[in-house]
């Protein structure tokens, strides 16, 4: 063996001789380095909004480093508005929007036209809302414009478009089974939200075949309009050219009166224990353990952050992603999350990967770290790295133009106050070692948690044989695990 | 920044679109390059640096060393990471130790596996007591280093700072680190980057080692498709070091020692093979004088890494793999071609964009007119010494990979006879310019794109390289397909849909 230093050592053998050229020491350890003060006022929204005369909002940043501009629209829609028996409308309205053509231009015309300009546009509807985009070079602004709000107010909704998409669905429902994650996602959804709530519903083979032309131009119909808009737009313009453009293209589209529906909120209570789909052809098992988190209008969110920060939301620095992934080397991902959400409670997980037998051992390890929290202070160190790292990188969030109009767009659709982000550096300021403590007690109930792991089931049951002390009979106390069936596919028929 | 452009209004052409990013350039003594670009606006800066080194320069038995050392890159150093260092190497040392008798151990019961004797390696059974005694002195010593050690600093110095994203990635050409730091926490960037670079201590070594394994079962072993395409690259690939997988063979995995590693470091992490870029708010004479205090005390290596030595050896015959995967009938044909910087890598790049996307001919073609495929797409890859040109398609269902791979091939045959028309080249000229600017917006982005342009042919090339693609002639396409797309130089997968055993395979 080599002398001790082996590093020098080693890096001896292929360096020059000479000793370190410069005569100025350096400092030894980071903290003896010395900085100016940053100071930072985060953009006020108010600033950039402008109500159109047909009601829409529009928040409006200039950025003239780049002959670009950047539209982006939010719609109040969403998956939650598919009609009973029509499980995936919103998804393939919002797509054939931008697929189906205009009502003047045929599809590939209306496609041509954009690809010449060099333009990128866009549609889909998520969850809980529409968008839609479009970035051109600035010296097309108008032809662009008027692009984006054909395809917003016209859509053409052309049949062989939409029989091409349903084709295509179809062929992607077949291997719904076959990939692990969106197994995980799926069946965690479920688990958390029951199988009522729309958002673990599952379109179907019937479903999609089910949805005709004159639907999706129904659904179009019902939610895009004007006053039913938020529009974010950031690059190379003059604001008050801007808003004249958009007042124009906006000019004669009459707004609906009647509301639209609001969001249901899940009402079901989860059944806690450990769920295991029996995933074949895989060697590792994909974990997610968790329960319900909170809403936005918690007062307790952005100490919650800092608690998750904490726990593992915070990758090398978390103690989830410390134990799991560095000590132990049991994965490659492992952390948790805690979201607070718009509409209703978002979910409280930890989520990892790791090789079937080692499956049991990091669940454990998470356990225990979900138990340290409640029953010990962090440390200072711990809370200070946090607090610091959420305070010194918020900068970050407002850092170009388009981020800006983006995050006042969302703040906006989402209803959040406005001084939220004038405040919040010192909301987190003030979290404590005994806040952290109290939030964990209060928020995490690691007793009433479900813990899915999707993977082959006899590896991850069988364990390591070098740690017998880790497996699913010792974590559910006995009392088994429950095992999922993989539904059918096209159905989604669980047997 | 501001960059100069000179916007062509002419109908809606943007073929002299032109782009100059501003860099500012330096070198240090020692050999390490620096590039500069300033940018006010908000109070940050992207920082980032390349080593020119990827799975290109491995050799077999150390397959995947690249990407495992740059995981090592996050695990401390003399000064960070542990509250004894002496006694930190001491053990380091002794667990390299026990770690190759260990291995030696594991090299008997693996030619056992050879001879048929065991069915298992990892069986604890089939341990010899003295393999079971040396397995229970690693975990003593491992707890030892693990006591002294505090955890992750390198993390949580940079995390208490308000950095950012920080992460790292390996390719087969290079291996990239970056991060985002508040504007006035640039000194800290240098204290960390050019600690890591002058004395790295490669803590945990062997349970990182177990991570790699884990990002090889995520991202390979445990997708539908991963091992296929994996063997589908080293089928491509005969002699050419591209051939094997940026996260190596597993075998390698479990064999890759310290030792492998710190002499992998002395040769390729010399700064003379270090480019460092830093974009944002920031002052050039400040950074300037920052590397020559922090980064001037690399020591140059004794010579620059070998040059690659083995080349592809041109493919005598049409190679094909058939697969059954838990995917949709599918089929992909690639071609050898030409790699970066090679004066016809331009007319491929414009090649794959007029096939392309919702108005490129294979969707056009193969998924609207014909409706054999639901998907159709193509690429050209150009790596540092090597490139290839890939054509995809799904087939739609009812129809077969083959039924997909002849329209390809009729695809290819039109752009091999017929000369591509002035405004579908135009079109995409127009995206590609367009894209080329799109991709400057972001600090980090450019950052990256800098760096990895350096270590292939030089930054410069951000601003000369899009230029040749404005040049590019329906003629030279039309060379080009006729050039690299002969029958005997393909290569094919096809893949069928595995059939399930009933019952949905619970």
């Amino acid at each position: 063996m080599r002398a001790p230093i082996l590093v020098l050592a080693a890096a001896a053998l292929v360096c020059s001789e000479s000793a370190y050229p410069q005569s100025v020491p350096l400092p030894r350890h980071p903290r003896e380095l010395k900085y100016q003060p940053l100071s930072y006022t985060p953009p006020k929204p108010a600033d950039f909004r402008h109500k159109l005369s047909n009601g829409a909002t529009a928040f409006l940043v200039e950025d003239h480093d780049f002959p670009l501009i950047n539209v982006s629209v939010l719609v109040r829609t969403g998956d939650y508005l598919d009609p009973a028996g029509k499980i995936g409308l919103a998804g393939l309205s919002g797509n054939q929007m931008r697929s189906g053509g205009t009502k003047s231009k045929a599809p590939a015309v209306f496609d041509e036209e954009v690809a010449f300009l060099a333009a990128q546009l866009n549609s889909g509807i998520a969850d809980f809302n529409g968008q839609a985009s479009l970035n051109c070079l600035s010296k097309d602004t108008d032809a662009g414009l008027a692009l984006l709000v054909d395809m917003l107010r016209n859509p053409g909704f052309a049949e062989d478009r939409l029989k091409l998409a349903k084709n295509q669905i179809l062929q992607s429902m077949e291997r719904r089974n076959d990939n692990a994650p969106e197994i995980e996602q799926r069946e965690f959804r479920r688990l958390v939200r029951g199988d009522k709530h729309f958002s673990s519903q599952q379109s179907t083979k019937v479903s999609i075949e089910s949805i005709t032309r004159e639907d999706l131009a129904g659904f179009h119909e019902k939610y895009y309009y004007p006053s039913n808009f938020v529009f974010a737009v950031s690059g190379d313009f003059k604001t008050s050219e801007l808003l004249a453009k958009l007042e124009k293209v906006l000019s004669g589209w009459p707004n609906r009166t009647d509301a639209v529906p609001p969001v249901p909120k899940p009402n079901y209570t989860l059944k806690p224990g450990i769920y295991v789909v029996d995933k074949k052809g895989v060697n590792q098992g994909r974990v997610r353990m968790g329960h319900l988190g909170v809403t936005f209008d918690n007062p307790d969110h952005i100490a919650l952050n800092v608690m998750n920060g904490i726990l593992g939301g915070s990758a090398f620095t978390s103690r989830i992603t410390s134990r799991v992934r560095s000590d132990e080397g049991l994965a490659y991902q492992a952390a948790s999350i805690f979201q607070h959400g718009t509409y209703y409670e978002g979910v409280f997980a930890a989520v990892f990967q790791s090789k079937s037998p080692s499956v049991a051992q990091a669940i454990t390890i998470v356990n225990e770290e979900i138990d340290r929290l409640q029953n010990s202070k962090v440390t200072s160190e711990e809370l200070t790295t946090e607090i610091n790292s959420l305070i010194d990188s918020f900068p970050r969030r407002f850092s170009t133009a388009s981020l800006k109009a983006g995050q006042f767009a969302n703040d906006f659709f989402n209803k959040q106050p406005d001084d939220y982000w004038q405040k919040y550096r010192d909301r987190v300021r003030a979290v404590t070692a005994d806040e952290v403590q109290r939030l964990a007690k209060k928020y995490l109930t690691p007793d009433r948690m479900v813990i899915l792991a999707v993977g082959e089931y006899d590896a991850m049951a069988k364990g390591n044989p070098d740690k017998p002390q880790f497996s699913f009979d010792k974590l559910s106390g006995g009392k088994g695990v429950t095992k999922i069936p993989l539904p059918d596919p096209l159905t989604m028929v669980y047997p | 920044m501001r960059l100069k452009l000179s916007v062509a209004l002419l109908l809606s052409s943007l073929a002299l679109l032109a782009q100059q990013v501003p860099v500012q350039e330096f070198k240090l003594e020692n050999g390490m390059k620096f590039l500069l670009v300033p940018r006010k606006g908000s109070p940050n800066i992207a920082a980032g640096w390349i080593a020119k080194v990827g799975a290109v320069n491995e050799r077999p038995g150390i397959t995947g060393i690249s990407h495992l050392f740059e995981h090592m890159m996050f695990k401390g150093t003399q000064t960070l990471g542990t509250k004894n260092i002496e006694e930190d190497l001491k053990i380091g040392l002794q667990l390299d130790k026990v770690r190759g008798e260990i291995r030696k151990e594991e090299q008997v019961l693996t030619q056992q596996l050879r001879e048929g004797k065991i069915s298992d390696v990892k069986d604890p059974k089939v341990r010899t007591p003295r393999h079971q005694q040396l397995m229970t002195e690693f975990e003593a010593l491992n707890k030892r280093q693990k006591d002294l050690m505090i955890k992750d600093e390198f993390d949580r110095v940079y995390t208490s700072g308000g950095a950012s994203g920080m992460n790292a990635g390996t390719s087969e050409d290079f291996t990239i680190y970056f991060i985002n730091v508040p504007s006035n926490k640039l000194e800290l960037w240098y204290w960390m980057e050019s600690d890591r670079l002058s004395n790295p201590v490669f803590r945990e070594f062997y349970s990182e080692r177990d991570v790699v394994h884990e990002e090889r079962r995520l991202r390979t072993d445990s997708t539908p498709t991963g091992r296929f395409n994996e063997q589908f690259n080293a089928l491509f690939w005969k002699s050419s070091p591209y051939g094997w997988p940026v996260v190596g063979w597993p075998s390698d995995l479990e064999a890759i020692s310290r030792e492998d590693a710190l002499a992998y470091f002395g040769v390729n992490y010399a700064p003379n093979n270090l480019t460092a870029c830093l974009v944002g708010d920031f002052e050039p004479a400040q950074a300037k004088a920052l590397a020559e205090k922090y980064f001037g005390r690399l020591q140059r290596g004794l010579h620059d890494p070998e040059p690659l030595r083995t080349a592809e050896t041109p493919q005598m015959g049409e190679q094909r793999m058939v697969a059954y995967a838990d995917t949709n009938p599918e089929v992909r044909v690639r071609y050898h071609t030409v790699a970066d910087g090679h004066k016809d890598e331009p007319a491929f790049l414009v090649l794959s964009t007029i096939l392309n996307d919702r108005t490129g001919r294979l969707y056009k073609s193969l998924v609207l007119e014909q409706q054999v495929a639901n998907q159709a797409s193509s690429a050209h890859n150009g790596q540092k010494y090597e490139g290839y040109f890939e054509l995809r398609g799904v087939a739609k269902p009812g129809k077969t990979p083959e039924d997909v791979e002849k329209a390809l091939y009729k695809e290819i045959e039109k752009l091999q006879v017929d000369l591509v028309s002035e405004r579908e080249l135009q079109k995409v000229k127009n995206q590609l310019a367009a894209a080329n600017f799109r991709g400057l917006q972001s600090d980090f982005s450019l950052m990256t794109q800098l760096l990895i342009f350096d270590s292939l042919r030089g930054w410069q090339i951000i601003n000369t390289d899009p230029p040749k693609l404005q040049a590019v002639t329906p003629q030279d396409l039309q060379r080009v397909a006729k050039t690299y797309f002969p029958p005997e130089g393909r290569n094919v997968l096809v893949f069928y849909t595995k059939k399930k055993e009933a019952g949905g395979g619970q």
